[in-house]
């Protein structure tokens, strides 16, 4: 069975193209969610194997999100995957945790290596 | 008279390029560089973001309709009409907001700092009124073959505003 990847992005279209790019190489997509909050909440009930975070969402951004589940779960897997990519950005998520940090747009083959390196 | 950074201007223009080349294949030309006291749209379809930080403002993205069918033609490619439909909106507005992304990435020279940017707030059809603060913006023209793209540029730097050119200044360089 594939490993389990829930996506948490706040745009329908995003969350496509990420399950799009996974599904196809063996991936099992266990959820999705469109917020921090709900980013939290589906990791604390379907424990996936890594999740793809996005920064800027409404409510609760991912990396709050990506905090609260690192301290609930040091060995949480997570990659951001935004449209920001400033250095302190990255440097700010590397330090919490974060394995990887994926910028927008990215290729399939971007996206897939990430996920892979981060699940090692 | 607006007095405005260059280095804030350029970065759209280059990850507008970028981003619309990349994920649709769909050429994207510099255009004209104008000036308008309130960063209202000119066409059909409006995606505005926020931007916070060392600088505060919003950027509008304007378009056609045409223009807006075919990006999201080429973003949903092989999608059913249903979907297509289903995500015009959100396909577009996420197309703004990696431009807006790239270009704060590339703007941001402050590397202790970050720039943040709000989700997009997306408006299409005819007769909508978009609110918007009423700051001056510079107007950015791209060109593509399936019609015009203008990116409203209005944001302020908070501290000191050095090292600025006037728009006079820009528009005689663009």
């Amino acid at each position: 069975m594939g490993k389990r990847v829930l996506v948490v992005d706040d745009a329908n279209f995003m969350r496509m193209v990420v399950k799009d790019t996974l599904m196809p190489n063996g991936f099992e997509i266990v959820g999705e969610a469109t917020n921090g909050v709900e980013a939290v909440s589906k990791y604390n009930e379907l424990k996936p194997d890594l999740v793809t975070m996005d920064i800027t969402m409404k409510v609760k951004d991912g990396l709050e999100a990506a905090r609260e589940i690192i301290a609930a779960d040091p060995n949480a897997r997570i990659v951001m995957v935004t449209a920001l990519g400033q250095e302190k950005m990255l440097l700010d998520a590397i330090a919490l945790g974060v394995r990887d940090f994926v910028v927008k747009p990215f290729t399939k083959e971007r996206i897939l290596s990430a996920v892979e390196k981060a699940l090692l | 008279m607006l007095k405005i950074n260059a280095k804030h201007v350029n970065p759209f223009v280059e990850a507008a390029m970028r981003v619309v080349t990349q994920i649709t294949g769909i050429e994207v030309r510099r255009g004209h560089l104008s000036y308008k006291p309130k960063a209202e749209p000119s066409y059909g379809v409006s995606i505005i973001i926020g931007i916070y930080g060392y600088l505060t403002g919003q950027i509008v993205y304007s378009l056609d309709g045409t223009l807006a069918e075919r990006l999201v033609d080429k973003l949903l490619d092989g999608k059913s009409p249903q979907e297509k439909k289903i995500m015009f909106l959100d396909a577009l507005g996420e197309v703004a907001n990696m431009i807006t992304g790239n270009a704060t990435s590339l703007l941001n020279q402050r590397r202790d700092q970050v720039l943040n940017i709000t989700t997009p707030a997306i408006a299409a059809g005819t007769n909508l009124s978009v609110h918007l603060v009423p700051k001056p913006a510079l107007v950015l023209g791209l060109i593509t073959q399936y019609g015009p793209i203008e990116i409203s540029i209005a944001v302020e730097e908070k501290e000191t505003l050095q090292e600025t050119d006037s728009v006079e200044g820009l528009l005689s360089e663009a």
